[in-house]
C-alpha cells in the first residue's frame, strides 16, 4: 500500500467521522446562524436605505425645489412632490399619510405630529437656499460667489494619496483574514489536539500503528481535519459573501483579489504549520485534562502573532517587519505587509522559503515526537524523551 | 514462520527483554505464557514495531519485517482499543482498508465476520453502545478482517464470559487450521492446555521453557499423586510426613513427589487411610509446570 493511500484513508476517516458527528453539525449550524444574524439583523434595524419623502405643494413649486431638499438632507432622502389645488386638499392628504409635509406658497409650511424632524429642517433649509439664490441673482451675485460667501472662500483639499487610502483598507481586509486564520487554528488545532489524545487514550493507536507509520497517521489527521476546517470556513465565507450586499457595511477593497490570494496562501501555510505542532503536542500527553497544558506554548505563540498583527493595522513598524520573516509569526503578519504594499519582493520570498522549510522540518520533527510520544505509556512525556524513543 | 531472535530491551534500569527467542510456524497455535511483567507484551509489540528492541531481530519467513509485510499481520492488543463513537461496520471496513483491502472486499469481510460473531444486527451501532463482551468480539474481528497470515493476540480471553471464551477458542483453532501462525498470551492455563499443543513460557524477559505441552509435562522431575477417600477428612497429609503436600481438604489429598519415587509404599499408605475412591499418579498439569519453572 502506498504512503498516500494510507494518509488518504486516515484523512478520510477523520473527515467523515467529524462531518457526520452531531457536535460538528450543531457548531456549523450555530456559526452560520450567527453570521447570518450578524449580517441581516443590522440590515433590518439600521436601515441605510435613503428615506422617501413626499412633499405636498399648494400653489407654485419653487424651481429646483426637490433637488434643494435632497441636498439639504445630505442626500439621505429621495424627494417627490405632489401638487394640490388648495390647502384643505393638502391637509387631507397629509392626514391620510400621502404626504409628510406641505409647502403652501402663501408662506406656510404645514406639519403634523408624524412629520420627520429632518424633513422639516431640510425643507426649510431648501426654501432658504432657493430664496438666497433668488435674491442674490436679483443683486447680480453669481452662484460661485454665493458658495464663496458660505465657505469663506476656503476649499477642502485631501493631500492623502489615493493609494494610501487603499492600502489602509487592504490592511484592514488582510487583518480580517488574519482573524479568521487565528480562529481557525485555535478551533481546528484543538480538534487535532483532542483527536490525537483520544486515539491515545482509547489505545486504538496501537492497532492503527500496526498498519501505518506514525508520520502517515499524523499527516492524515492534519489533512483530514484541516480540509474539514477549510471547508467549514469556506462554507461560512460563501454564505457571508452572498448575504453581504444586503448590508453596505463591508466594502471589499479594490485590490481584494491579490490580497485574498496571498492571504489564502499564508492561511494554508500557517494552518499546516500549527496543525502539525498541535498534533505533536497532543501526542505528548495521554489525558484530555492535560491537553491545554500541552498546547499552552503554541497558544502563547499564536496570541503573540495575533497581537503583533492587531497593533500593526495602522501601518509598518519594526516589530511587524521582523515578525513577518519568522515562520511562527509570518502567517499572521506577512499578509498585512503585503496588503499594505510594505513588503519588498525579497522579503516575501525569504519569508515563504523559511515558512516552507520550517513546516517541512516540523513535520519530520513532529513525526518523531508523535511516534515516540504515542507509544510511551502513561502520563506526560517530555518531547526530548519522545524524540529519542521514536522508532522512525 | 515468525522468528523472535534474541530480543533485548531495557527501560532505564528495568530489563524488559533479556534475549527472548522462539519461533512460530504457519499452522501452529502457540500459547505464550509468563507471569505479569515477564515481557510478553513487549515481545508482541516489537513484532509491530511498537517497541524498538535494543538488540535482536524479528523476522517473518526469514526476512526483516517492513510495513508491507506487517499488513498481513493481525494484532489484538492487551488494552483494547477501537474508536468508541464510530459505527461497528464502518470501523471494521476502515481497519480492513488500512490493511490494504479494497472497499468492496473489506465490506464483504465485515459482513461475514459480523454474521459469524452474531453481531449483524449491531452493524450500524456505535461501538460504545455495545456490551463489553461484544466490543471484544468487534476487536477480534478488527484483527481478523484481512485474513492475516500471522495473528498475535495479547490476553484474548480476559474479560470474556464462558460463551465468549468458547467462540474465541473456536476462531483461533479455525484460523490455525487455515494456515495462519497464531500466538496468544493468557494466564488461564487450564484453557491453554485444552486449546493448544505448544507453549512458550518466559520469565524475566527470557524463555525458560518451550515445546509441546505433553512433553513439557513428561519432562518434569516431579509427579503428582492424587488420592480421594470416601470420608471427609482434612488431616490426610499427616499420613505422608515425608512428602510435599499440595492440597489436603475434604478427603482429598494431592502430593508432589520426585519422579523416581517408588509407588507401592504410597499405595499401601493410602489404602490404610480408608476406602479409596480415586487414586492417580500423573505428571504435573500445565499450571504446575508453569509454577515450577517460574518459581525457580
Amino acid at each position: 500500500m502506498s504512503v498516500w493511500q494510507s494518509i488518504f484513508l486516515v484523512a478520510a476517516r477523520d473527515f467523515r467521522e467529524r462531518v457526520t458527528s452531531r457536535a460538528f453539525q450543531m457548531s456549523t449550524a450555530i456559526t452560520i446562524l450567527f453570521v447570518v444574524a450578524w449580517i441581516i439583523v443590522p440590515a433590518i434595524f439600521f436601515d441605510n436605505e435613503p428615506a422617501e419623502w413626499t412633499v405636498g405643494i399648494v400653489g407654485e413649486e419653487p424651481v429646483g425645489f426637490t433637488t434643494a431638499v435632497e441636498t439639504a438632507s445630505g442626500y439621505a432622502a429621495i424627494v417627490d412632490t405632489t401638487s394640490f389645488p388648495d390647502r384643505v386638499a393638502a391637509e387631507d392628504a397629509m392626514e391620510s399619510g400621502d404626504v409628510q409635509i406641505v409647502v403652501d406658497s402663501a408662506g406656510k409650511v404645514l406639519i403634523d405630529g408624524d412629520t420627520d424632524d429632518q424633513l422639516q429642517v431640510s425643507v426649510v433649509a431648501a426654501l432658504a437656499t432657493l430664496e438666497v439664490a433668488d435674491r442674490a441673482d436679483e443683486l447680480g451675485i453669481g452662484v460661485t460667489e454665493i458658495s464663496e460667501i458660505f465657505t469663506g472662500g476656503y476649499e477642502i483639499e485631501s493631500v492623502a494619496p489615493v493609494s494610501e487610502e487603499d492600502s489602509e483598507r487592504n490592511r484592514i481586509f488582510a487583518f480580517f483574514v488574519t482573524v479568521v486564520l487565528f480562529m481557525s487554528i485555535v478551533t481546528y488545532g484543538s480538534w487535532i489536539l483532542i483527536g490525537v489524545i483520544e486515539e491515545k487514550t482509547n489505545r486504538v493507536v496501537e492497532v492503527v500503528l500496526g498498519t501505518v507509520r506514525p508520520h502517515q497517521l499524523l499527516a492524515g489527521k492534519v489533512l483530514g481535519i484541516g480540509l474539514l476546517g477549510i471547508a467549514q470556513v469556506l462554507a461560512i465565507g460563501i454564505i457571508a459573501m452572498v448575504l453581504m450586499p444586503i448590508q453596505d457595511a463591508f466594502e471589499i477593497p479594490s485590490a481584494a483579489g491579490s490580497v485574498l490570494a496571498w492571504a489564502f496562501v499564508w492561511y494554508i501555510l500557517g494552518f499546516a504549520f500549527y496543525a502539525v505542532a498541535y498534533a505533536a503536542a497532543g501526542s505528548l500527553v495521554s489525558r484530555q485534562e492535560e491537553a491545554q497544558n500541552a498546547a499552552f506554548p503554541l497558544t502563547m505563540m499564536l496570541m503573540a502573532a495575533y497581537f503583533i498583527a492587531s497593533f500593526s493595522i495602522t501601518g509598518e513598524n519594526p516589530v511587524l517587519r521582523v515578525a513577518s520573516l519568522l515562520p511562527i509569526f509570518a502567517p499572521m503578519t506577512m499578509p498585512l505587509r503585503i496588503a499594505g504594499g510594505d513588503a519588498a519582493a525579497w522579503e516575501i520570498a525569504l519569508s515563504l522559503t523559511l515558512m516552507v522549510m520550517a513546516t517541512y522540518g516540523l513535520i519530520r520533527f513532529a513525526g518523531r515526537v508523535y511516534s515516540g510520544g504515542l507509544l510511551q505509556g502513561v502520563g506526560r512525556v517530555k518531547w526530548r524523551e519522545a524524540f529519542r524513543a521514536s522508532n522512525v | 514462520m515468525l522468528e523472535i531472535d534474541r530480543l533485548e530491551k531495557r527501560y532505564g534500569d528495568v530489563v524488559a527483554l533479556d534475549g527472548c527467542s522462539f519461533n512460530v510456524a504457519r499452522g501452529q497455535l502457540l500459547g505464550f505464557l509468563g507471569p505479569n511483567g515477564s515481557g510478553k507484551t513487549t515481545t508482541m509489540r516489537s513484532v509491530f514495531s511498537l517497541v524498538r528492541p535494543d538488540s535482536g531481530a524479528v523476522r517473518w519467513n526469514g526476512a526483516g519485517i517492513d510495513s508491507d509485510t506487517r499488513l498481513r499481520f493481525g494484532y489484538m492488543p492487551e488494552q483494547r482499543g477501537l474508536y468508541p463513537r464510530m459505527k461497528v461496520n464502518a470501523q471494521l471496513i476502515y481497519f480492513g482498508r488500512l490493511h490494504g483491502m479494497s472497499r468492496g472486499k473489506a465490506a464483504e469481510a465485515t459482513d461475514q465476520w459480523l454474521d459469524r460473531l452474531g453481531l449483524s444486527d449491531r452493524a450500524d451501532s456505535r461501538l460504545e453502545q455495545l456490551s463489553h463482551g461484544n466490543q471484544q468480539r468487534v476487536q477480534l474481528a478488527a484483527a481478523l478482517i484481512h485474513d492475516p497470515d500471522l495473528l498475535i493476540l495479547d490476553e484474548p480471553f480476559s474479560g470474556l464470559d464462558p460463551i465468549g471464551v468458547e467462540d474465541m477458542m473456536e476462531v483461533l483453532t479455525e484460523r490455525t487450521e487455515r494456515g495462519a501462525a497464531v500466538v496468544f498470551s493468557s494466564h488461564q492455563l487450564d484453557l491453554v492446555e485444552d486449546l493448544c499443543e505448544d507453549v512458550v513460557i518466559i520469565a524475566a524477559g527470557k524463555v525458560v521453557l518451550s515445546g509441546p505441552i505433553r512433553e513439557l509435562r513428561a519432562r518434569s522431575s516431579h509427579r503428582y499423586l492424587s488420592i480421594e477417600l470416601a470420608t471427609n477428612r482434612n488431616d490426610l497429609h499427616r499420613a505422608f510426613p515425608e512428602y510435599e503436600v499440595v492440597e489436603s481438604n475434604d478427603g482429598r489429598l494431592r502430593l508432589r513427589v520426585d519422579d523416581d519415587t517408588p509407588l507401592e509404599p504410597l499405595i499401601h499408605a493410602a489404602a490404610e487411610l480408608g476406602k479409596v475412591r480415586q487414586f492417580s499418579y500423573t505428571p504435573p498439569n500445565l499450571s504446575e509446570v508453569f509454577r515450577e519453572v517460574v518459581e525457580q
